[in-house]
């Protein structure tokens, strides 16, 4: 993977923090600091192979990139993840 | 009243929240991946990212819980983290390298600290202002 220099977009921190919170079965679970940031890298690679494969899927239609060709990608998305 | 209802709603609002704000971030690198391809992309299939990726979360949740727990520890660290990336090997030396990335910088701001606090202590107020400035720019990437 290309890298890429810091852009705009990205996951915050807190709210990583959140949403992994809301699926931990222990409460004393807790995630480090260094764990959360990347985490959100995690996130912000997986949203680009999901846009990035949704629009190869694309490439014979003409117009825009659909459901339908976020449907051909997640198949392997997910073996990936 | 109904106070049984409440949590039940309270925990419905804060899901939606994050759903939300999971849906601006990918709306956000969809547009990046956009404008570098050229092409557009549908409301649907932005929504459909964005639901894909919030649930997709909640694996990722119990499995760096399960990882953490194997080795005996409540909190999560970088290594239950790299354990997650492990299915593609493009994925984990991305990760991994984001991980080295991470622990120079820390390394680099002990230094920092280090220098500062053995040089003059009474003016490194400004300085750690303007270094905690930086650190909280770089979070607030989004609303």
């Amino acid at each position: 993977m290309e890298p890429r220099e810091e852009r705009a977009s990205g996951f915050r921190k807190e709210t990583v923090n959140k949403i992994l919170h809301l699926h931990f079965r222990d409460d004393k679970t807790k995630i480090s600091s260094d764990a959360l940031l990347l985490m959100a890298e995690m996130l912000k690679v997986f949203v680009r192979a999901a846009a990035r494969g949704a629009r190869q899927a694309q490439a014979e239609d003409l117009d825009r990139v659909d459901i339908e060709h976020v449907e051909k990608v997640l198949p392997q998305l997910l073996l990936d993840f | 009243m109904e106070p049984e209802g409440e949590p039940e709603r309270e925990r419905l609002l804060h899901t939606q929240r994050l759903k939300a704000a999971v849906h601006y971030t990918v709306g956000c690198l969809s547009q990046e991946v956009a404008e570098d391809k050229e092409i557009q992309f549908s409301k649907q299939s932005i929504a459909a990212i964005s639901e894909i990726t919030f649930r997709q979360c909640e694996n990722f949740a119990k499995d760096l819980e399960m990882f953490a727990r194997h080795g005996k520890r409540t909190i999560i660290n970088t290594e239950d983290v790299k354990l997650l990336a492990r299915r593609s090997n493009s994925l984990l030396r991305y990760i991994t390298q984001k991980s080295e990335e991470l622990a120079l910088n820390n390394l680099e701001q002990k230094e920092r600290k280090k220098k500062k606090s053995s040089a003059a202590k009474g003016r490194t107020t400004s300085d750690e202002q303007m270094e905690a400035g930086i650190a909280e720019s770089e979070d607030s990437n989004m609303a």
